[in-house]
């Protein structure tokens, strides 16, 4: 007889061959390894410098009607530190027509009488128009108003004449990303992301080629099991998908300083179980759909939008609707931006981050075995 | 080994919906042998191949193959033949050496053994200069030996090969059967379907399917014989005309046929010979007359075989 060696020799020599071609079809496109390791860093950079939740220089229309001395010093007070930039007067009726030609984000109103009640010492009321279009910035915009009124007001109380303390003081302190910088916060959600949408997509594009050229029914044939094409498919693309995560993590460490706190060996294990799901979510859309196309766009959508929108990644979860926060259970990337904050930002280790690993190792071994239970339906 | 049928199959039928793609088809294949299943797109021959190899479970009737039972032991079927499928065999993009290696692998070959076997196979399918050459790069015939070399290396002993010389040149063609006919040699049984029916030839018997029937099976000589049971003549000279005319319903005659210069004569075996032929044309005023008697072909033998088939299907219509 050929064929050598024990059951399981076999098995290793089917599942070894499979993940040889593999790796050799991804060597011999190397468009696409390339478009696999350079997107995550070019979208890595965009996002880290574009997409900024930091607000600075916040233009800034002030309608004064009073005219005087206190009521150009608030004004001041807004613009001089550059977190809001003058863009000139306006009329506190033009305000729609401001914010709809986009000429300022706020618009600061100074009524008459503002210098008069402040020296009567009774309360000297301003109003701040604000374009919430975009509640975030808004939010944003907002706290940093009130951090220049407080300070404005403290300014004026502590001056000649009066002596009185401010009724209250709010001292905010933030941890675990104290400057509140975005590609901190952003940089886990993003890693979950990208190989979230990589995964799913060079899998399902692998095995619905396999099924568009015909190679399947050869596979079939042969004394291969679904199981080792599945894990023969798996393995190459698991070590691609571990290599963005180190490139995202690297160009997030060196570029926008996102420490790692805790164990880079915890970081690689949720990676590890993370992908797996993936890469069965890949293959199940592979199995059902049967061509590239739609094989495309299945995996775009099924692992592009969940990651984005149900992470929580870029919307706390804890924000969203109740039906949605449901939802976000079984989508893995969940779990993965969870781990991934814990272990980088937290310093985190197994005893806390395993609820999370858990998830996605149940989601992982769920998915693969539905994958490869539909692929001996589809056949016979 | 047993010396057993290598392939047995026995009413074997597929149904898919209300279309009979395969109808109780029975045959056995001897060990060694290199057995032709010949028909027309459609006939069915794919579809026997299917359940043959264990892709494809039968409606109704049972098969075995290598002494596994296509139906409870797909798996024993899988690891004991070899398989070389009409749309695809090869992955394009990787090198000649690759390929046999993969396929090796899956078929649990690894290591030394692997490598050593890959040697034989190239330097048996002649493809040992090609060893480094991207698939895709190379001609269609040399692809199809590669095919063959994929389909054997892990020495199998029966290989189905579907359509193996589908669209590729006569010369390449010829090399390949060479192959097969040295793997028989070697013992190995082959089966394979093919519509070129110049090379059903090479097979030591032929199974004839129509519409999902097998209408037909032996071997080729014996077809001619059953089929094709008129005497083919092929007569070249001079004012032949004048003979013709007088040979045309004469008793033993059935057909007298212009053919380039000369003429082409069907004739009942019994009643006319080459030379009775020649004497006859010559009293008529022929000159320099010479009659060769020509072997029916295979593509005569189909003809009669389909249009039989034809016939009997009409008569079933008509009496159901």
């Amino acid at each position: 007889m050929t064929l050598s060696g024990s059951p399981s020799g076999r098995f290793l020599a089917r599942v070894g061959a499979i993940s040889w071609k593999e790796t050799l079809h991804i060597r011999r496109d190397p468009r696409t390894l390339l478009l696999a390791l350079a997107m995550p860093v070019v979208m890595l950079l965009l996002f880290g410098y574009g997409v900024s939740f930091d607000v600075d220089r916040i233009p800034l229309a002030v309608s004064d009607q009073d005219r005087t001395e206190a009521s150009r010093r608030l004004a001041l007070a807004f613009t001089e530190n550059h977190e809001f930039q003058p863009v000139g007067g306006a009329e506190a009726d033009a305000a729609d027509t401001i914010f709809r030609r986009h000429r300022a984000q706020a618009i600061l109103v100074i009524p008459q009488g503002f210098e008069k009640d402040l020296a009567r010492g009774g309360p000297a009321r301003a109003q701040l128009l604000l374009d919430a279009a975009d509640p975030v910035t808004a939010s944003q915009v907002l706290n940093k108003a009130d951090a220049i009124a407080l300070s404005e007001s403290r300014r004026v109380a502590a001056g000649p004449g009066i002596s009185a303390a401010p009724p209250l003081q709010v001292k905010v302190s933030s941890r675990y990303n104290p400057e509140a910088r975005s590609a901190v916060f952003i940089v886990p959600g993003l890693a979950a992301y990208l190989m979230a949408i990589s995964a799913v997509l060079l899998t399902a594009l692998t095995v619905a080629g396999e099924w568009e050229r015909g190679s399947m029914e050869q596979l079939f044939a042969s004394p291969v099991s679904r199981l080792e094409i599945v894990l023969g498919k798996l393995f190459p693309y698991l070590i691609v998908g571990l290599i963005q995560l180190l490139l995202v993590l690297g160009v997030g460490t060196n570029v926008f300083d996102v420490p790692i706190l805790g164990s880079p060996l915890l970081v690689i294990l949720a990676g590890t179980l993370f992908l797996a799901g993936m890469l069965g979510q890949g293959l199940l859309i592979s199995v059902l759909a049967k061509n590239q196309l739609v094989a495309t766009q299945a995996g775009s959508l099924s692992s592009l939008l969940p990651s984005l929108l149900l992470s929580g990644m870029l919307v706390p979860i804890d924000n969203m609707p109740a039906v949605l926060r449901l939802i976000s259970r079984v989508v893995p990337a969940r779990y993965m931006v969870d781990a991934l904050r814990q272990i980088l930002l937290k310093g985190n280790g197994f005893a806390q981050v395993w609820p999370d690993l858990l998830a996605m190792l149940v989601f992982a071994v769920v998915i693969v075995a539905l994958a490869t239970f539909r692929f001996k339906r589809r056949i016979a | 080994m047993n010396a057993a049928p290598s392939i047995e199959a026995e009413h074997l039928s597929r149904r898919f919906g209300q279309f009979l793609a395969v109808d109780d088809v029975s045959f056995h294949v001897e060990k060694g042998e290199i057995f032709g299943y010949l028909g027309a797109n459609g006939a069915g021959k794919s579809t026997t191949i299917r359940m043959l190899i264990g892709l494809l479970t039968p409606s109704s009737g049972r098969a075995t193959v290598a002494g596994h039972d296509v139906a409870s032991d797909p798996e024993g079927v899988k690891a004991a033949i070899g398989y070389m499928s009409q749309k695809f065999s090869l992955y394009l993009d990787l090198p000649v050496e690759e390929n046999l290696r993969f396929f090796g692998g899956a078929y649990g070959l690894w290591g030394k053994d692997l490598q050593r076997r890959a040697d034989e196979v190239l330097e048996l399918t002649g493809l040992a200069e090609h060893r480094k050459a991207i698939t895709g790069s190379l001609p269609g015939g040399i692809r199809q030996r590669l095919a063959l070399g994929s389909a054997v290396l892990h020495r199998p002993s029966i290989v189905f090969l579907d359509e193996p010389t589908a669209g590729v040149d006569p010369e390449a063609r010829r090399s390949f059967w060479r192959l097969i006919r040295d793997l028989s040699r070697g013992g190995t049984t082959v089966f394979v379907t093919t519509h070129y029916l110049d090379e059903a030839e090479y097979c030591r018997r032929i199974g004839l399917m129509v519409d999902g029937r097998l209408v037909a099976l032996d071997t080729p000589a014996e077809l001619k014989r059953t089929w094709v049971p008129d005497r083919v003549l092929l007569v070249r000279g001079r004012n032949l005309s004048a003979g013709a005319a007088s040979l045309r319903g004469r008793p033993g005659v059935r057909a007298v046929e212009p053919f380039g210069a000369g003429l082409h004569l069907r004739v009942a075996p019994e009643a006319w010979t080459g030379e009775a032929v020649r004497s006859a044309l010559e009293a008529s005023g022929g000159e320099g007359v010479s009659v060769e008697v020509v072997e029916p072909t295979l593509e005569d033998v189909f003809l009669a075989v389909v249009g039989r088939g034809a016939e009997a299907q009409a008569a079933q219509e008509v009496v159901p």
